[in-house]
C-alpha cells in the first residue's frame, strides 16, 4: 500500500530503556516484547495498550544487562513508561527496567542515552557470609552465587 | 526522594548495590527496612561518600502480636532512625497507629488487614505514616494485583477524607525490583493514585529521616526546645 503523506503519519516518541537482570538470563527481543506487551495488556487494558504501541524497535542484551528502545504513540508515552516499570521478568529472571530519556526519533535516542560502554564482565570468587562463592563482576558490581540465586552486591562489600 | 528497602539476608541485594542502583535512578536516598530477625549491618558513611546516597537506619517490626511488637517498639526505637511495623492483620494494623513511636504502618492492607475510618483516625492522632505499597501493582497481575489495587484505591479515599500522612514504596527485595520515580509516578497515574500523590510519598521518607535524626540528635530537648549555643558571660 503507499505510505502516508507525512503530516498523516503517526506520531512517536522513542523511548530509551535500559535494562539489568542476573547473569545467567539470557534475553532475546521477543520474550522482551512478549512480557512487554503482556504488562501493557493487563495495565493498561486493550485500548489503552493499542493507543500505547510499545512496540520494541532495537534490543541488545547480554551477561545480564542491556538496552532497548520501545515506540509509543505520541501522548502515550507516560502509559508506555508505566507498563515498562511493571515488567517485573522475562523467562522467570527479574528484570531492572529504567527509562534513561525519550526522543522524537530513534537516532536521537541512540545517541543521546544509550551506548554507554561496557566493561566485559570477569568471574571472581569472593568471601561471602564466611564461605568461598563465585561471583561475576562488571563495572564494580558484583553478582554473587548463593545457593540458587543471585545476590546483588558492590566491590565495596569486598573490601 | 527515598525509597524503603530490604537488603540482604531479608533481600537479595547488599545495601551498597542498591544504593547504587538507587543513585542512578535519580533517588536521594534509601531507608534500611530489614525485618527484625534479618537485619544487615553497613557502612553508611562510606556508601554516602562513593554513591551519594542517603541511607537512612530503619527496621520493619514483624511480630506475632501486638504485645510482642510492642516489647520490639521499646527495644528498637532508640538506635533506629525509622520504625516501621509489618501490616497485613487487623490486630497489628490497630496497634501501629496507636503507637506515636512508630512511624510508619508497612502494608496494611496486605493479606487479610484492612483500614477504616477508626485507624485513619488514629494514625492522624499518632503521626504514623500508612504506606501505598505497590510492590503487587508492579510485580504481579491478575487477581493479585486486582486485590492490591482495591486496597490502594480504599487506602486511598480515607487518606484524602482524613489527611492521613503516608508514604508510597515498591517495597523491593532485589535491587532488580526497584522503579525509578518517574517510573513510579508514571503507574500510579495510570492505576488512579495520581503522580502528585506517589511523588509525595516518596519525598515523604526523607522528610520523615530528618526529622527524627533531629529529634535524636543530643541538642534537641523537647519540640521547640534545643540546646543553643549561648554567649560567656563575664563574671
Amino acid at each position: 500500500m503507499k505510505h502516508l503523506p507525512k503530516h498523516l503519519r503517526p506520531r512517536y516518541r522513542y523511548l530509551a530503556v535500559e535494562l539489568a537482570s542476573t547473569p545467567d538470563a539470557s534475553l532475546s527481543r521477543r520474550s522482551f516484547q512478549r512480557e512487554l506487551w503482556y504488562a501493557a495488556g493487563n495495565l493498561l487494558g486493550d485500548p489503552g495498550s493499542a493507543d500505547a504501541d510499545c512496540t520494541v524497535v532495537r534490543f541488545e542484551f547480554s551477561d545480564g544487562a542491556g538496552e532497548a528502545i520501545v515506540r509509543a504513540r505520541h501522548g502515550h508515552a507516560d502509559a508506555a513508561r508505566a507498563a515498562l516499570a511493571c515488567v517485573a521478568s522475562v523467562d522467570g529472571h527479574d528484570l531492572g527496567v529504567v527509562v534513561r530519556g525519550i526522543s522524537g526519533t530513534i537516532r536521537a535516542c541512540e545517541e543521546k542515552y544509550l551506548g554507554r560502554p561496557r566493561q566485559p564482565s570477569a568471574q571472581r570468587t569472593v568471601a561471602f557470609e564466611g564461605g568461598e562463592v563465585p561471583a561475576v563482576e562488571r563495572n564494580g558490581v558484583l553478582d554473587v552465587r548463593v545457593d540458587d540465586r543471585y545476590v546483588g552486591a558492590t566491590n565495596t562489600d569486598f573490601e | 526522594m527515598y525509597e524503603a528497602v530490604h537488603a540482604h539476608p531479608d533481600g537479595d541485594a547488599t545495601v551498597a548495590r542498591y544504593a547504587r542502583t538507587a543513585a542512578s535512578y535519580g533517588f536521594d536516598g534509601v531507608v534500611v527496612r530489614n525485618h527484625g530477625d534479618a537485619r544487615t549491618e553497613y557502612d553508611a558513611g562510606r556508601i554516602r561518600e562513593e554513591t551519594g546516597i542517603d541511607v537512612v537506619r530503619g527496621m520493619e517490626i514483624r511480630a506475632e502480636d501486638p504485645s510482642q511488637a510492642s516489647g520490639y517498639v521499646g527495644n528498637y526505637r532508640g538506635d533506629h532512625t525509622l520504625l516501621l511495623v509489618h501490616g497485613g492483620t487487623n490486630a497489628m494494623n490497630r496497634f501501629a497507629v496507636e503507637q506515636d513511636r512508630v512511624d510508619v504502618l508497612a502494608h496494611p492492607m496486605r493479606d487479610d488487614g484492612d483500614v477504616n475510618h477508626v485507624l485513619a483516625k488514629a494514625a492522624v492522632e499518632n503521626g504514623v505514616r500508612l504506606e501505598f505499597d505497590l510492590s503487587r501493582v508492579c510485580r504481579l497481575s491478575g487477581g493479585g494485583r486486582v486485590q492490591a489495587l482495591r486496597g490502594l484505591t480504599k487506602l486511598a479515599e480515607l487518606v484524602d477524607q482524613f489527611d492521613v500522612p503516608y508514604v508510597v514504596s515498591v517495597d523491593p527485595t532485589s535491587h532488580l525490583h526497584l522503579r525509578a520515580p518517574r517510573e513510579l509516578a508514571a503507574v500510579g497515574e495510570t492505576i488512579g493514585l495520581g503522580a502528585k500523590r506517589i511523588r509525595e510519598g516518596l519525598a515523604e521518607w526523607g522528610r520523615l529521616a530528618d526529622r527524627n535524626r533531629e529529634r535524636q540528635s543530643e541538642s534537641f530537648i523537647e519540640p521547640g526546645v534545643r540546646r543553643g549555643r549561648y554567649e560567656e558571660v563575664d563574671r
